[in-house]
């Protein structure tokens, strides 16, 4: 399958409307609960085409505990790789098939808020995807609070093959072989580029939405108040939307930054892991060295004395080196930062652009 | 499209009641989600070709009294449709139904979609399947929704509800009375965003859209306001050359809508212009200056390594790589720092913010 996917990689992702609508639905519904589920659809020539959508089986969480909204959430974010699901999904695609959806598992989506998806659970899931059940699956990452704020905000990824191998391997821990093979957290994750497509008979329909122009020439209303109630009156188009006018930008800044800092945080608690494990491993250094020159001393005064010599590699057995810590947790923070980098910066492009505008609305000709 | 035909319901058509319970004359509406809609129309496309229509099963849920249904979700049932007979899969139906109810518990099931506007014994026989005790929708009707996918014509959705008629008792089970009931199309604000993007896509050749950044939707937002106040500033233009009719409600109307703009010094508004801006403005340097803070972590912690991997044995070897690592440790003690420091001012950043929230 590796080979196949060399042939032609993966080059773009095609969602149809249908699994637009499933997704956002899906998801805000369980927000702010992560929401999963599963992708069917066919691979066309390097094109994914995603064509259809089901949820996986919520799990029922005992109300009990206060931290029910994590466990339910740390669930939903595990299902994608829990055995139950799989034998679920492949259920429902054989139901599928009957009804001529095209019933090739192509991937899983889940739902995050402001981008905060980058984790261990994320990787795991498409590791197994990749790995398990098809090379050619993507992740659907739905952002449910950056799509109520603005436009939507959907993104397809895949893991690297880079990074597969280096998972595959389980080599997070020697840094050597992070060095070697020259990784770097911005490799982690592909993403693909993604376009919406609809059916003809969606299309048509569209075009009935939110409602006909009407056909004979209106009259002006009387006054306010028919105005006001006239069926006629046309509803705001689905198109453009104006609520990307709106200027409350703040409370969204603030989030990304309270991530921002959570990610900090967690960087520097990796750090000190790290410097912990580099100290402790300088002391057992230290002294397998002192261990070794003593030998040596040892067997220059064995060798003046014609005794055997001692072996000089004992040291091995004698001194435990301590185990690095795996490095994968400080790449995916990073990578999360940069995503989170990337946001504000996106965030600051909008409300740059609306406060000039409202500074001119308000002080005209200045 | 559903409020084309304009209903007077003065009580509730009767459905089958329950023998024995007051027959409920409350109004009964439909709401159906988008989500629905958009899957009947994919269905309808993947039909086999030999068949005109195609049916399935619609899930939602249903308010206490029983008098307003949503449609949230459905999902296809292979059917086949002959002069003489039809057959519907209802092992599929029931498999499928647990399928759904297990990722859905909330939902239920409440009726069922066909793809053409016609109704004939057959849609009768199905409806009395979908309503009967056991495994329908009983005691509550089931609702029928057509949605029409003649190509050429527009497309039509109507809803009914049926009520069973004084037939013999052996038609009693491919024949009922359909009646019309009220329905409309409804979306949440959530997915206002996601069918934005999705009928951004309907006038274009290819039906397809890429997903649009926030930057150009704002972009496109503004084009149509300033589109909007043109056709307006016409008008009025118009007006005053007695080129137009003038309409007093849209005066009136205008005005309202002029009088909304807030009279503020221009004093304040440079000053909180200006405030406002420069937060903004520097918590997008900090985050960008923790970006590059974190990409040059990253590069030290391997580029350090560099010294130590000379896999050099013996004594000699040994001895540089703790040089390497004390170098390591001092680079990772001054990475923290530089990490924290990053952090604070990063909060500092966001409660100037929180201020002029």
């Amino acid at each position: 399958m590796a080979d196949s996917s060399k042939e032609s990689p993966l080059v773009a992702v095609q969602v149809e409307a249908l699994v637009v609508v499933k997704l956002m639905r899906h998801s805000t519904q369980s927000f702010p609960t992560t929401a999963t589920g599963s992708l069917v659809g066919m691979d066309v020539n390097g094109t994914l085409q995603i064509t259809n959508s089901f949820p996986f089986p919520t799990v029922d969480v005992p109300v009990t505990d206060g931290h029910q909204q994590d466990n339910a959430s740390s669930l939903a974010a595990a299902a994608p790789r829990a055995k139950a699901n799989v034998i679920y999904q492949n259920e429902m695609i054989k139901f599928l098939r009957e009804v001529n959806v095209d019933a090739n598992n192509v991937g899983w989506y889940t739902s995050t808020s402001m981008g905060n998806f980058i984790n261990a659970n994320t990787i795991e899931n498409q590791f197994f995807y990749q790995k398990e059940m098809n090379e050619r699956t993507v992740a659907l990452v739905y952002d449910v609070s950056r799509s109520s704020q603005g436009s939507l905000n959907l993104r397809a990824f895949r893991l690297s093959p880079s990074f597969v191998a280096a998972y595959k391997e389980g080599k997070f821990s020697t840094e050597s072989s992070l060095q070697k093979s020259g990784f770097r957290y911005q490799d982690i994750l592909v993403e693909l580029p993604l376009t919406i497509h609809n059916s003809h008979l969606l299309t048509s329909y569209l075009h009935q939405l939110p409602s006909d122009a009407p056909k004979e020439e209106l009259t002006f209303p009387p006054n306010l108040a028919a105005l006001q109630q006239d069926p006629n009156t046309p509803q705001p188009p689905l198109f453009p939307n104006f609520d990307s006018l709106d200027l409350s930008i703040d409370p969204f800044l603030e989030k990304t930054c309270d991530l921002l800092l959570e990610s900090i945080e967690n960087h520097h608690t990796e750090l000190n892991n790290h410097q912990y494990y580099q100290r402790s491993m300088a002391r057992e250094q230290a002294k397998i060295t002192a261990w070794q020159q003593k030998r040596k001393a040892e067997n220059a005064a064995r060798t003046a004395s014609k005794q055997p010599l001692l072996p000089e590699d004992e040291w091995q057995r004698l001194f435990k080196l301590p185990v690095e810590p795996s490095r994968l947790e400080v790449l995916l923070n990073s990578r999360q930062v940069e995503q989170y980098a990337r946001q504000v910066d996106g965030f600051t492009a909008g409300v740059t652009a609306k406060m000039f505008a409202v500074k001119s609305n308000l002080l005209p000709g200045e | 499209m559903a409020d084309k035909d304009s209903f007077l319901h003065l009580a509730r058509p009767l459905g089958p009641a329950p023998i024995g319970a007051q027959p409920s004359t409350a109004p009964l509406s439909v709401v159906v989600q988008p989500q629905a809609i958009f899957s009947i129309l994919d269905h309808s496309t993947r039909r086999p070709s030999d068949q005109d229509r195609v049916i399935g099963t619609l899930l939602g849920t249903r308010s206490e009294d029983g008098t307003e249904v949503e449609i949230r979700n459905c999902y296809a049932v292979p059917h086949t449709e002959t002069a003489e007979q039809v057959e519907v899969d209802m092992d599929y139906q029931k498999q499928m139904l647990a399928l759904h109810l297990r990722a859905n518990p909330r939902e239920v099931l409440v009726g069922w979609y066909a793809t053409s506007s016609e109704l004939n014994t057959f849609s009768a026989l199905i409806q009395n399947f979908y309503g009967q005790q056991g495994d329908g929708t009983w005691p509550h009707p089931a609702v029928h929704l057509t949605v029409s996918t003649e190509p050429g014509k527009e497309i039509e959705s109507r809803t009914y509800i049926s009520a069973p008629i004084g037939v013999t008792a052996e038609r009693a089970a491919d024949s009922c009375l359909f009646i019309p009931v009220p329905h409309e199309l409804k979306y949440g604000e959530a997915e206002k965003s996601g069918l934005e993007l999705i009928s951004s896509a309907k006038d274009r050749e290819d039906r397809s859209q890429a997903i649009i950044t926030d930057l150009e939707g704002l972009e496109r937002a503004v084009q149509h306001v300033l589109d909007m106040l043109e056709r307006v500033s016409n008008y009025v233009n118009n007006v005053l050359d007695e080129e137009a009719t003038p309409s007093s409600a849209l005066g009136q109307f205008l005005m309202n809508a002029l009088s909304l703009a807030p009279k503020v010094d221009a004093a304040d508004i440079e000053r909180d212009f200006n405030a406002h801006i420069q937060d903004v403005l520097m918590v997008s340097y900090l985050a960008n200056t923790i970006r590059t803070q974190i990409d040059l972590s990253n590069r030290l912690a391997t580029a350090a390594l560099t010294m130590g991997t000379g896999d050099v044995p013996a004594a000699d070897g040994d001895n540089k790589r703790e040089g390497g690592d004390r170098e390591n440790n001092q680079r990772g003690g001054d990475r923290g720092g530089r990490g924290g420091r990053g952090g604070r001012g990063g909060r500092g950043g966001r409660q100037h913010q929180r201020e002029e929230a």
